[in-house]
Protein backbone atom coordinates (compact mmCIF):
# COMPACT_ATOMS: atom_id res chain seq x y z
CA UNK A 1 0.00 0.00 0.00
CA UNK A 2 2.63 2.41 0.47
CA UNK A 3 4.80 1.67 -2.64
CA UNK A 4 1.18 2.60 -4.24
CA UNK A 5 0.45 5.84 -2.50
CA UNK A 6 4.51 6.58 -3.31
CA UNK A 7 4.46 5.67 -6.63
CA UNK A 8 1.00 7.62 -7.30
CA UNK A 9 2.52 10.95 -5.68
CA UNK A 10 5.46 10.43 -8.04
CA UNK A 11 3.46 9.67 -11.15
CA UNK A 12 1.48 12.13 -10.96
CA UNK A 13 3.89 14.91 -11.11
CA UNK A 14 5.17 13.58 -14.17
CA UNK A 15 1.85 13.97 -16.04
CA UNK A 16 1.15 17.25 -14.63
CA UNK A 17 5.20 17.91 -16.02
CA UNK A 18 3.88 16.46 -19.27
CA UNK A 19 0.68 18.04 -19.63
CA UNK A 20 2.60 21.38 -18.79
CA UNK A 21 4.72 20.24 -22.31
CA UNK A 22 2.17 18.77 -24.41
CA UNK A 23 0.26 22.28 -23.80
CA UNK A 24 4.03 24.00 -25.35
CA UNK A 25 4.16 22.21 -28.21
CA UNK A 26 0.94 21.65 -29.65
CA UNK A 27 -1.54 24.66 -28.32
CA UNK A 28 -1.92 26.84 -31.45
CA UNK A 29 -2.38 29.87 -29.00
CA UNK A 30 0.19 31.90 -27.58
CA UNK A 31 -1.29 32.34 -24.06
CA UNK A 32 -2.12 28.77 -23.76
CA UNK A 33 1.71 27.98 -24.58
CA UNK A 34 2.11 30.66 -21.79
CA UNK A 35 -0.07 28.86 -19.11
CA UNK A 36 1.30 25.50 -20.39
CA UNK A 37 4.78 26.79 -19.32
CA UNK A 38 3.41 27.86 -15.97
CA UNK A 39 2.02 24.43 -15.38
CA UNK A 40 5.67 22.49 -16.25
CA UNK A 41 7.34 25.10 -13.68
CA UNK A 42 4.34 24.92 -10.87
CA UNK A 43 5.04 20.46 -11.07
CA UNK A 44 8.59 20.99 -11.22
CA UNK A 45 7.82 23.17 -7.27
CA UNK A 46 5.79 20.29 -6.31
CA UNK A 47 8.28 17.72 -6.83
CA UNK A 48 11.40 19.50 -4.78
CA UNK A 49 8.71 20.13 -2.16
CA UNK A 50 7.83 16.62 -1.92
CA UNK A 51 11.57 15.53 -1.37
CA UNK A 52 11.32 17.48 1.49
CA UNK A 53 8.51 16.28 3.26
CA UNK A 54 9.04 14.03 5.85
CA UNK A 55 6.60 11.75 7.69
CA UNK A 56 5.08 12.88 11.48
CA UNK A 57 7.18 15.85 10.81
CA UNK A 58 6.23 19.39 11.81
CA UNK A 59 6.63 22.81 9.57
CA UNK A 60 9.85 24.42 9.92
CA UNK A 61 9.49 27.24 12.35
CA UNK A 62 11.02 26.21 15.57
CA UNK A 63 8.08 26.93 18.57
CA UNK A 64 8.63 29.22 20.86
CA UNK A 65 6.59 30.83 23.18
CA UNK A 66 5.26 34.39 23.40
CA UNK A 67 8.17 35.82 24.93
CA UNK A 68 11.47 35.85 23.40
CA UNK A 69 12.89 33.53 26.20
CA UNK A 70 15.74 30.72 24.41
CA UNK A 71 14.58 27.75 23.38
CA UNK A 72 16.03 24.86 26.12
CA UNK A 73 14.44 21.72 24.19
CA UNK A 74 16.85 19.66 22.25
CA UNK A 75 16.32 20.22 18.66
CA UNK A 76 15.82 16.79 16.56
CA UNK A 77 16.06 17.46 12.85
CA UNK A 78 14.18 14.25 12.06
CA UNK A 79 10.95 16.49 13.58
CA UNK A 80 11.07 19.28 11.43
CA UNK A 81 10.62 19.19 7.52
CA UNK A 82 13.57 20.05 5.37
CA UNK A 83 13.87 23.45 4.87
CA UNK A 84 16.31 23.58 1.92
CA UNK A 85 14.18 22.84 -0.98
CA UNK A 86 11.71 25.39 0.49
CA UNK A 87 14.24 28.05 -0.06
CA UNK A 88 14.98 26.65 -3.45
CA UNK A 89 11.48 26.84 -4.45
CA UNK A 90 11.09 30.31 -2.68
CA UNK A 91 13.55 32.08 -5.65
CA UNK A 92 11.64 29.31 -8.53
CA UNK A 93 8.08 31.01 -7.86
CA UNK A 94 9.41 34.42 -7.79
CA UNK A 95 11.33 33.96 -10.85
CA UNK A 96 8.54 31.97 -12.78
CA UNK A 97 6.60 35.39 -12.08
CA UNK A 98 8.87 37.60 -13.31
CA UNK A 99 8.97 35.31 -16.48
CA UNK A 100 5.24 35.36 -17.11
CA UNK A 101 5.37 38.98 -16.96
CA UNK A 102 7.88 39.18 -20.01
CA UNK A 103 6.39 36.25 -21.43
CA UNK A 104 2.63 38.20 -21.69
CA UNK A 105 4.62 41.44 -22.39
CA UNK A 106 5.98 39.52 -25.81
CA UNK A 107 2.64 38.07 -26.35
CA UNK A 108 1.49 41.99 -26.68
CA UNK A 109 4.27 42.94 -28.77
CA UNK A 110 3.63 40.21 -31.20
CA UNK A 111 -0.30 41.08 -31.23
CA UNK A 112 0.31 44.65 -31.94
CA UNK A 113 2.48 43.91 -35.17
CA UNK A 114 0.80 41.07 -36.62
CA UNK A 115 -3.05 41.78 -35.13
CA UNK A 116 -3.81 37.68 -34.27
CA UNK A 117 -2.08 35.48 -31.32
CA UNK A 118 -2.34 31.81 -33.42
CA UNK A 119 0.80 30.62 -34.33
CA UNK A 120 -0.07 29.27 -37.88
CA UNK A 121 -1.33 33.31 -38.70
CA UNK A 122 1.56 34.38 -37.78
CA UNK A 123 3.99 32.24 -39.14
CA UNK A 124 1.60 32.84 -42.80
CA UNK A 125 2.31 36.65 -42.47
CA UNK A 126 6.23 35.79 -41.70
CA UNK A 127 6.36 34.15 -45.33
CA UNK B 1 1.33 14.56 6.15
CA UNK B 2 -2.15 12.70 5.58
CA UNK B 3 -1.87 10.89 2.39
CA UNK B 4 -6.14 10.91 1.65
CA UNK B 5 -5.71 14.59 1.89
CA UNK B 6 -2.42 14.35 -0.39
CA UNK B 7 -4.14 11.81 -3.33
CA UNK B 8 -7.45 13.80 -2.94
CA UNK B 9 -5.80 17.78 -3.52
CA UNK B 10 -3.51 15.40 -6.21
CA UNK B 11 -6.57 14.47 -8.29
CA UNK B 12 -8.15 17.93 -8.42
CA UNK B 13 -5.11 19.41 -9.43
CA UNK B 14 -4.57 17.28 -12.52
CA UNK B 15 -8.15 18.14 -13.10
CA UNK B 16 -7.89 21.95 -13.35
CA UNK B 17 -4.76 21.00 -15.10
CA UNK B 18 -6.68 19.87 -17.87
CA UNK B 19 -9.63 21.80 -17.77
CA UNK B 20 -7.04 24.85 -18.32
CA UNK B 21 -5.85 23.96 -21.54
CA UNK B 22 -8.54 22.17 -23.12
CA UNK B 23 -10.93 25.05 -22.94
CA UNK B 24 -11.88 27.48 -25.89
CA UNK B 25 -11.94 30.70 -24.05
CA UNK B 26 -8.82 32.68 -22.46
CA UNK B 27 -10.43 34.35 -19.70
CA UNK B 28 -11.80 30.78 -18.21
CA UNK B 29 -8.55 29.44 -18.63
CA UNK B 30 -7.06 32.22 -16.94
CA UNK B 31 -9.81 31.71 -14.01
CA UNK B 32 -9.50 27.98 -14.07
CA UNK B 33 -4.97 28.40 -13.37
CA UNK B 34 -5.95 30.30 -10.64
CA UNK B 35 -8.12 28.05 -8.90
CA UNK B 36 -5.19 25.71 -9.83
CA UNK B 37 -2.29 27.93 -8.10
CA UNK B 38 -4.96 27.44 -5.02
CA UNK B 39 -4.99 24.18 -4.72
CA UNK B 40 -1.15 23.69 -5.29
CA UNK B 41 -0.86 26.37 -2.37
CA UNK B 42 -3.22 23.84 -0.34
CA UNK B 43 -1.03 20.68 -1.34
CA UNK B 44 2.06 22.73 -0.34
CA UNK B 45 0.60 23.48 3.06
CA UNK B 46 -0.56 19.85 3.67
CA UNK B 47 3.33 18.54 2.91
CA UNK B 48 4.51 21.24 5.41
CA UNK B 49 6.13 23.87 3.04
CA UNK B 50 4.01 26.97 4.39
CA UNK B 51 6.40 29.42 3.36
CA UNK B 52 6.61 28.41 -0.41
CA UNK B 53 2.83 27.94 -0.05
CA UNK B 54 2.54 31.44 1.00
CA UNK B 55 4.43 32.90 -1.98
CA UNK B 56 2.97 31.07 -4.23
CA UNK B 57 -0.98 32.23 -2.87
CA UNK B 58 0.04 36.09 -3.18
CA UNK B 59 2.04 35.28 -6.22
CA UNK B 60 0.51 32.88 -7.88
CA UNK B 61 -2.70 32.61 -7.64
CA UNK B 62 -2.67 36.87 -7.40
CA UNK B 63 -0.82 38.22 -9.55
CA UNK B 64 -0.21 35.90 -12.30
CA UNK B 65 -4.05 35.67 -12.58
CA UNK B 66 -4.43 39.63 -12.90
CA UNK B 67 -1.54 39.43 -15.14
CA UNK B 68 -3.64 37.04 -17.71
CA UNK B 69 -6.75 39.19 -17.47
CA UNK B 70 -4.72 42.03 -18.04
CA UNK B 71 -2.81 40.31 -21.23
CA UNK B 72 -6.12 38.67 -22.56
CA UNK B 73 -8.28 42.30 -21.90
CA UNK B 74 -5.51 44.06 -24.32
CA UNK B 75 -5.32 40.95 -26.94
CA UNK B 76 -8.17 39.15 -27.93
CA UNK B 77 -10.45 36.11 -25.59
CA UNK B 78 -11.31 33.89 -28.40
CA UNK B 79 -9.06 30.22 -29.64
CA UNK B 80 -9.41 29.82 -33.07
CA UNK B 81 -8.30 26.60 -33.94
CA UNK B 82 -5.53 25.40 -36.29
CA UNK B 83 -6.52 25.66 -40.20
CA UNK B 84 -4.84 22.71 -40.90
CA UNK B 85 -1.83 19.84 -40.19
CA UNK B 86 -3.98 19.66 -36.75
CA UNK B 87 -3.65 16.26 -36.10
CA UNK B 88 -0.01 16.11 -36.81
CA UNK B 89 0.75 18.49 -34.61
CA UNK B 90 -0.87 16.80 -31.68
CA UNK B 91 0.16 13.70 -33.02
CA UNK B 92 3.95 14.68 -32.71
CA UNK B 93 3.68 16.85 -29.55
CA UNK B 94 1.83 13.71 -27.65
CA UNK B 95 5.10 11.54 -29.10
CA UNK B 96 6.84 13.88 -27.12
CA UNK B 97 5.55 13.95 -24.31
CA UNK B 98 4.85 10.29 -24.27
CA UNK B 99 8.50 9.32 -24.30
CA UNK B 100 10.20 12.34 -21.66
CA UNK B 101 7.22 11.16 -19.38
CA UNK B 102 8.54 7.28 -20.17
CA UNK B 103 12.00 8.15 -18.98
CA UNK B 104 10.98 10.05 -16.11
CA UNK B 105 9.12 6.89 -15.08
CA UNK B 106 11.91 4.66 -15.54
CA UNK B 107 13.85 7.29 -13.50
CA UNK B 108 11.43 7.19 -10.65
CA UNK B 109 12.26 3.43 -9.96
CA UNK B 110 15.47 5.00 -7.99
CA UNK B 111 13.87 8.05 -6.26
CA UNK B 112 14.06 7.92 -2.64
CA UNK B 113 11.13 6.55 -0.73
CA UNK B 114 8.16 9.06 -0.24
CA UNK B 115 8.64 11.45 2.97
CA UNK B 116 11.12 9.52 4.82
CA UNK B 117 13.50 11.13 6.86
CA UNK B 118 16.54 9.29 5.45
CA UNK B 119 16.52 10.12 1.79
CA UNK B 120 19.48 11.95 0.50
CA UNK B 121 18.15 15.56 0.44
CA UNK B 122 17.59 15.73 4.32
CA UNK B 123 20.92 14.14 5.42
CA UNK B 124 23.67 15.92 4.20
CA UNK B 125 23.41 19.36 4.79
CA UNK B 126 20.07 20.48 6.33
CA UNK B 127 20.68 18.67 9.42
CA UNK B 128 23.09 21.58 10.30
CA UNK B 129 20.58 23.81 9.56
CA UNK B 130 17.65 23.08 11.25
CA UNK B 131 19.89 22.54 14.28
CA UNK B 132 22.08 25.00 14.31
CA UNK B 133 19.84 28.48 13.33
CA UNK B 134 18.79 29.38 16.06
CA UNK B 135 22.25 29.18 17.84
CA UNK B 136 23.60 31.03 15.46
CA UNK B 137 21.14 33.66 14.39
CA UNK B 138 18.19 33.50 17.11
CA UNK B 139 15.62 33.38 14.09
CA UNK B 140 13.63 30.70 14.51
CA UNK B 141 12.08 30.30 10.77
CA UNK B 142 14.67 27.95 9.11
CA UNK B 143 13.63 28.92 5.63
CA UNK B 144 14.06 32.46 6.24
CA UNK B 145 17.83 31.86 7.80
CA UNK B 146 18.82 30.00 5.52
CA UNK B 147 17.33 32.28 2.46
CA UNK B 148 18.52 35.14 3.75
CA UNK B 149 21.65 34.33 5.55
CA UNK B 150 22.72 31.00 4.79
CA UNK B 151 22.44 30.93 1.33
CA UNK B 152 22.78 35.15 0.98
CA UNK B 153 23.87 35.68 -2.31
CA UNK B 154 21.32 33.41 -4.29
CA UNK B 155 18.33 35.97 -2.55
CA UNK B 156 20.82 38.95 -3.73
CA UNK B 157 20.60 37.61 -7.61
CA UNK B 158 17.21 36.45 -7.37
CA UNK B 159 16.03 40.03 -6.80
CA UNK B 160 18.37 41.41 -9.16
CA UNK B 161 16.48 38.79 -11.85
CA UNK B 162 13.06 40.63 -10.65
CA UNK B 163 14.26 44.24 -11.49
CA UNK B 164 15.92 42.79 -14.77
CA UNK B 165 12.19 41.11 -15.54
CA UNK B 166 10.89 45.01 -14.81
CA UNK B 167 13.15 46.24 -17.01
CA UNK B 168 12.38 43.49 -19.99
CA UNK B 169 8.58 44.66 -19.89
CA UNK B 170 9.65 47.95 -20.03
CA UNK B 171 12.01 47.98 -23.37
CA UNK B 172 9.34 45.17 -24.77
CA UNK B 173 6.27 47.41 -24.43
CA UNK B 174 7.15 51.00 -23.42
CA UNK B 175 6.45 53.46 -26.26
CA UNK B 176 7.08 56.99 -25.88
CA UNK B 177 6.48 59.46 -29.20
CA UNK B 178 2.57 60.02 -30.11
CA UNK B 179 3.33 59.44 -33.58
CA UNK B 180 4.98 56.26 -32.91
CA UNK B 181 3.86 53.46 -35.99
CA UNK B 182 1.57 50.56 -34.61
CA UNK B 183 -0.52 48.48 -36.57
CA UNK B 184 -3.80 48.50 -34.47
CA UNK B 185 -7.46 49.22 -36.05
CA UNK B 186 -8.10 51.38 -33.56
CA UNK B 187 -6.41 53.54 -30.30
CA UNK B 188 -6.34 51.76 -27.30
CA UNK B 189 -7.57 53.91 -24.35
CA UNK B 190 -6.02 53.07 -20.71
CA UNK B 191 -9.13 51.03 -19.48
CA UNK B 192 -11.40 53.30 -17.39
CA UNK B 193 -13.91 51.47 -15.93
CA UNK B 194 -17.20 52.93 -14.68
CA UNK B 195 -17.24 54.67 -11.11
CA UNK B 196 -19.09 52.29 -8.82
CA UNK B 197 -19.48 53.45 -5.16
CA UNK B 198 -19.53 50.71 -3.35
CA UNK B 199 -16.67 49.17 -5.10
CA UNK B 200 -14.32 52.97 -4.85
CA UNK B 201 -15.24 52.77 -1.34
CA UNK B 202 -14.82 49.15 0.05
CA UNK B 203 -11.49 49.00 -1.77
CA UNK B 204 -10.59 52.95 -0.40
CA UNK B 205 -11.73 50.96 3.50
CA UNK B 206 -9.32 47.50 2.71
CA UNK B 207 -6.06 48.90 0.75
CA UNK B 208 -4.51 50.57 3.90
CA UNK B 209 -5.48 47.36 6.40
CA UNK B 210 -4.03 45.66 3.43
CA UNK B 211 -0.51 47.28 3.33
CA UNK B 212 0.09 47.51 7.00
CA UNK B 213 -0.42 43.45 6.52
CA UNK B 214 2.26 43.46 3.90
CA UNK B 215 4.29 45.54 6.35
CA UNK B 216 3.74 43.06 9.06
CA UNK B 217 4.09 40.03 6.92
CA UNK B 218 7.84 41.92 6.21
CA UNK B 219 8.48 42.10 9.41
CA UNK B 220 7.44 38.90 10.97
CA UNK B 221 9.21 36.67 8.65
CA UNK B 222 11.84 35.68 11.41
CA UNK B 223 8.94 34.36 13.42
CA UNK B 224 6.36 33.22 11.29
CA UNK B 225 5.92 32.06 7.55
CA UNK B 226 6.60 35.63 5.68
CA UNK B 227 9.66 37.14 4.25
CA UNK B 228 10.22 39.97 2.17
CA UNK B 229 9.20 38.66 -1.24
CA UNK B 230 5.34 37.90 0.21
CA UNK B 231 4.84 41.57 1.71
CA UNK B 232 6.38 43.29 -1.19
CA UNK B 233 3.68 41.08 -3.14
CA UNK B 234 0.51 41.98 -0.84
CA UNK B 235 1.97 45.69 -1.06
CA UNK B 236 2.05 45.39 -5.05
CA UNK B 237 -1.38 43.50 -4.80
CA UNK B 238 -2.73 46.36 -2.97
CA UNK B 239 -1.99 49.18 -5.78
CA UNK B 240 -3.35 47.30 -8.17
CA UNK B 241 -6.63 46.60 -6.31
CA UNK B 242 -7.02 50.40 -6.65
CA UNK B 243 -6.08 50.19 -10.05
CA UNK B 244 -9.01 47.73 -10.98
CA UNK B 245 -11.89 49.47 -8.64
CA UNK B 246 -10.55 52.92 -10.02
CA UNK B 247 -8.90 53.63 -13.29
CA UNK B 248 -5.44 53.03 -14.28
CA UNK B 249 -4.83 57.01 -13.97
CA UNK B 250 -4.89 57.08 -10.12
CA UNK B 251 -1.84 54.80 -9.39
CA UNK B 252 0.01 56.33 -12.58
CA UNK B 253 -0.53 59.53 -10.60
CA UNK B 254 1.12 58.31 -7.72
CA UNK B 255 3.32 55.62 -9.10
CA UNK B 256 5.52 57.10 -11.97
CA UNK B 257 7.88 55.38 -14.06
CA UNK B 258 10.60 57.03 -12.87
CA UNK B 259 8.96 56.00 -8.93
CA UNK B 260 8.75 52.71 -9.94
CA UNK B 261 12.34 52.21 -11.70
CA UNK B 262 13.46 54.32 -9.19
CA UNK B 263 12.29 52.05 -5.76
CA UNK B 264 13.26 48.58 -7.47
CA UNK B 265 16.72 50.01 -7.87
CA UNK B 266 17.14 51.51 -4.06
CA UNK B 267 15.76 47.88 -3.01
CA UNK B 268 18.01 46.01 -5.04
CA UNK B 269 21.03 49.01 -3.58
CA UNK B 270 19.93 48.34 0.16
CA UNK B 271 20.28 44.66 -0.30
CA UNK B 272 24.34 44.63 -2.04
CA UNK B 273 24.69 47.90 0.38
CA UNK B 274 24.74 46.00 3.53
CA UNK B 275 26.69 43.39 2.04
CA UNK B 276 29.18 46.21 0.77
CA UNK B 277 28.74 47.30 4.64
CA UNK B 278 29.54 44.23 5.97
CA UNK B 279 33.21 44.08 3.74
CA UNK B 280 34.05 47.49 4.57
CA UNK B 281 33.78 46.54 7.94
CA UNK B 282 36.28 44.13 7.59
CA UNK B 283 34.39 40.81 7.21
CA UNK B 284 33.32 39.11 4.06
CA UNK B 285 30.61 40.29 1.56
CA UNK B 286 27.17 39.59 3.54
CA UNK B 287 28.39 38.58 6.57
CA UNK B 288 25.99 40.15 9.09
CA UNK B 289 27.98 39.72 12.45
CA UNK B 290 30.43 42.75 11.47
CA UNK B 291 27.71 44.65 11.66
CA UNK B 292 27.36 44.43 15.72
CA UNK B 293 30.32 47.36 15.27
CA UNK B 294 27.64 50.01 13.16
CA UNK B 295 24.53 48.75 15.53
CA UNK B 296 24.28 49.89 19.46
CA UNK B 297 24.01 47.38 21.52
CA UNK B 298 23.90 44.09 19.60
CA UNK B 299 26.14 40.93 19.21
CA UNK B 300 27.78 39.23 16.56
CA UNK B 301 24.29 36.82 16.70
CA UNK B 302 21.41 39.52 17.06
CA UNK B 303 23.38 41.29 14.18
CA UNK B 304 22.43 38.55 12.03
CA UNK B 305 18.89 38.61 12.84
CA UNK B 306 19.04 42.59 12.49
CA UNK B 307 20.92 42.18 9.46
CA UNK B 308 18.22 39.97 7.88
CA UNK B 309 15.53 41.91 8.64
CA UNK B 310 17.62 45.05 6.34
CA UNK B 311 17.57 42.88 3.18
CA UNK B 312 14.47 42.24 3.62
CA UNK B 313 13.05 45.67 3.71
CA UNK B 314 15.10 46.03 0.48
CA UNK B 315 13.10 43.00 -1.08
CA UNK B 316 10.03 44.12 -0.51
CA UNK B 317 10.79 47.61 -1.79
CA UNK B 318 12.14 46.09 -5.22
CA UNK B 319 9.56 43.57 -5.63
CA UNK B 320 6.62 46.34 -4.95
CA UNK B 321 7.86 48.29 -7.64
CA UNK B 322 8.20 45.99 -10.08
CA UNK B 323 5.06 44.14 -9.61
CA UNK B 324 3.54 47.59 -9.97
CA UNK B 325 5.40 48.40 -12.92
CA UNK B 326 4.64 45.33 -14.56
CA UNK B 327 1.12 45.54 -14.04
CA UNK B 328 0.51 48.92 -15.36
CA UNK B 329 2.71 48.40 -18.83
CA UNK B 330 0.73 45.32 -19.87
CA UNK B 331 -2.68 47.25 -19.13
CA UNK B 332 -1.98 50.22 -20.44
CA UNK B 333 0.10 48.82 -23.06
CA UNK B 334 3.26 50.63 -22.62
CA UNK B 335 1.23 53.95 -23.33
CA UNK B 336 1.09 55.28 -19.57
CA UNK B 337 -1.43 57.98 -21.22
CA UNK B 338 1.50 60.31 -20.89
CA UNK B 339 2.73 60.14 -24.46
CA UNK B 340 5.51 62.89 -24.47
CA UNK C 1 -16.30 22.34 23.73
CA UNK C 2 -14.88 19.84 20.84
CA UNK C 3 -18.84 18.85 19.98
CA UNK C 4 -19.58 22.78 19.12
CA UNK C 5 -16.68 23.01 17.16
CA UNK C 6 -17.20 19.66 15.17
CA UNK C 7 -20.80 20.84 14.72
CA UNK C 8 -19.69 24.27 13.66
CA UNK C 9 -17.65 22.36 10.72
CA UNK C 10 -20.48 20.21 9.63
CA UNK C 11 -22.73 22.88 9.23
CA UNK C 12 -20.53 24.84 7.08
CA UNK C 13 -19.81 22.21 4.94
CA UNK C 14 -23.14 21.56 4.64
CA UNK C 15 -23.72 25.43 3.65
CA UNK C 16 -20.64 24.94 1.01
CA UNK C 17 -22.50 21.27 -0.07
CA UNK C 18 -25.73 23.74 -0.83
CA UNK C 19 -23.57 26.64 -2.59
CA UNK C 20 -22.22 24.30 -4.93
CA UNK C 21 -25.90 22.33 -5.96
CA UNK C 22 -27.14 25.58 -6.12
CA UNK C 23 -23.76 26.78 -8.82
CA UNK C 24 -24.50 23.45 -11.27
CA UNK C 25 -28.21 23.48 -10.89
CA UNK C 26 -29.68 26.56 -11.24
CA UNK C 27 -30.75 27.89 -14.47
CA UNK C 28 -29.07 31.41 -15.17
CA UNK C 29 -26.30 33.73 -13.86
CA UNK C 30 -27.95 35.93 -11.70
CA UNK C 31 -28.95 33.16 -9.43
CA UNK C 32 -25.86 31.83 -9.60
CA UNK C 33 -24.34 34.33 -7.86
CA UNK C 34 -27.08 34.43 -5.31
CA UNK C 35 -25.90 31.08 -4.65
CA UNK C 36 -22.31 31.77 -4.88
CA UNK C 37 -22.05 34.99 -3.07
CA UNK C 38 -24.37 34.03 0.25
CA UNK C 39 -23.49 30.29 1.02
CA UNK C 40 -19.59 31.25 -0.11
CA UNK C 41 -18.84 34.18 2.47
CA UNK C 42 -21.23 32.06 5.53
CA UNK C 43 -19.56 29.24 5.28
CA UNK C 44 -16.41 30.82 5.25
CA UNK C 45 -17.45 32.19 8.67
CA UNK C 46 -18.76 29.16 10.08
CA UNK C 47 -15.19 26.89 9.72
CA UNK C 48 -13.58 29.73 10.52
CA UNK C 49 -15.48 30.51 13.66
CA UNK C 50 -14.87 26.68 14.38
CA UNK C 51 -11.03 27.11 14.55
CA UNK C 52 -11.53 29.89 16.90
CA UNK C 53 -13.51 27.74 19.78
CA UNK C 54 -11.04 25.25 18.65
CA UNK C 55 -8.51 27.56 19.81
CA UNK C 56 -9.86 28.37 23.42
CA UNK C 57 -9.10 24.61 24.16
CA UNK C 58 -6.34 26.15 27.44
CA UNK C 59 -6.31 29.86 27.37
CA UNK C 60 -3.07 32.45 27.58
CA UNK C 61 -1.87 34.71 25.86
CA UNK C 62 -0.65 33.11 22.53
CA UNK C 63 -3.92 31.26 21.79
CA UNK C 64 -5.62 34.85 22.60
CA UNK C 65 -3.67 36.08 19.97
CA UNK C 66 -4.45 33.57 17.27
CA UNK C 67 -8.06 33.75 17.77
CA UNK C 68 -8.32 37.51 17.07
CA UNK C 69 -6.11 37.22 14.02
CA UNK C 70 -8.43 34.36 12.72
CA UNK C 71 -11.47 36.83 13.65
CA UNK C 72 -9.70 39.61 11.68
CA UNK C 73 -9.34 37.38 8.66
CA UNK C 74 -13.45 37.02 9.67
CA UNK C 75 -13.96 40.74 9.40
CA UNK C 76 -12.25 41.03 6.07
CA UNK C 77 -13.73 38.09 4.28
CA UNK C 78 -17.47 40.06 5.27
CA UNK C 79 -16.23 43.05 3.81
CA UNK C 80 -14.63 41.77 0.53
CA UNK C 81 -16.48 38.98 -0.56
CA UNK C 82 -20.17 40.30 -0.71
CA UNK C 83 -18.03 43.50 -2.99
CA UNK C 84 -16.78 40.85 -5.51
CA UNK C 85 -19.94 38.93 -6.01
CA UNK C 86 -21.39 42.80 -6.54
CA UNK C 87 -18.84 43.48 -8.72
CA UNK C 88 -19.21 40.02 -11.03
CA UNK C 89 -22.94 40.55 -10.90
CA UNK C 90 -22.77 44.34 -12.04
CA UNK C 91 -20.01 43.56 -14.76
CA UNK C 92 -22.74 40.44 -15.86
CA UNK C 93 -25.40 43.76 -16.08
CA UNK C 94 -23.15 45.82 -17.72
CA UNK C 95 -22.25 43.40 -20.83
CA UNK C 96 -26.03 42.77 -21.05
CA UNK C 97 -26.55 39.02 -19.90
CA UNK C 98 -30.73 38.81 -19.95
CA UNK C 99 -31.98 36.99 -16.54
CA UNK C 100 -33.91 33.73 -17.16
CA UNK C 101 -37.88 33.75 -17.56
CA UNK C 102 -40.32 30.96 -17.01
CA UNK C 103 -42.17 31.14 -20.37
CA UNK C 104 -40.15 30.84 -23.29
CA UNK C 105 -42.72 32.63 -25.73
CA UNK C 106 -42.55 35.93 -24.03
CA UNK C 107 -38.99 36.10 -25.46
CA UNK C 108 -40.05 36.51 -28.69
Amino acid sequence: MQSIIAGYNYWIYILLMMIGLYAMLAKNNLVKKVIGMSIFQTAIIVFYVSIGAKEHATIPIIAHGHGHGAVEAAIDAAHYANPLPHVLMLTAIVVSVGTLGVALAICLGIHRRYNSLEEDEIQEQLQ
Amino acid sequence: MIWQLDLSVLTLIVICAFATIMVKDLLSAAIIFGAYSFLMCLLWTEMGAVDVAFTEASVGAGVSTVLFFAAVHQTSRKVKPRKSGRWFSKIIALMAALLTGLVLIIAEADFPGFASPFSPASLHLSPYYITQTLHDTNVPNMVTSVLADYRGFDTMFETAVIFTAGLAVIAILRRYKKEDRCDLPEPYVISAGYPDTMIRFVARQLVPFIQLFALYVVAHGHHSPGGGFQGGVILGASFILLAVSYDSKMIIGRMSEKWNVLLGNIGVLIYAGIGFLCLLLGANFLDYSMLSKVLPATDKIMARSHGMLGIEIGVAIAVMAIVISIYINIISHGKYDKVE
Amino acid sequence: MDIVVVILLVIGLLFFFATTIGLLRLPDFYSRMHAAGKGDTLSSLLILLALVLYEFHEVNLANLLVAMKILLIVVFIFMASPTATHAITDAGFESGVKPWTKNPEEES
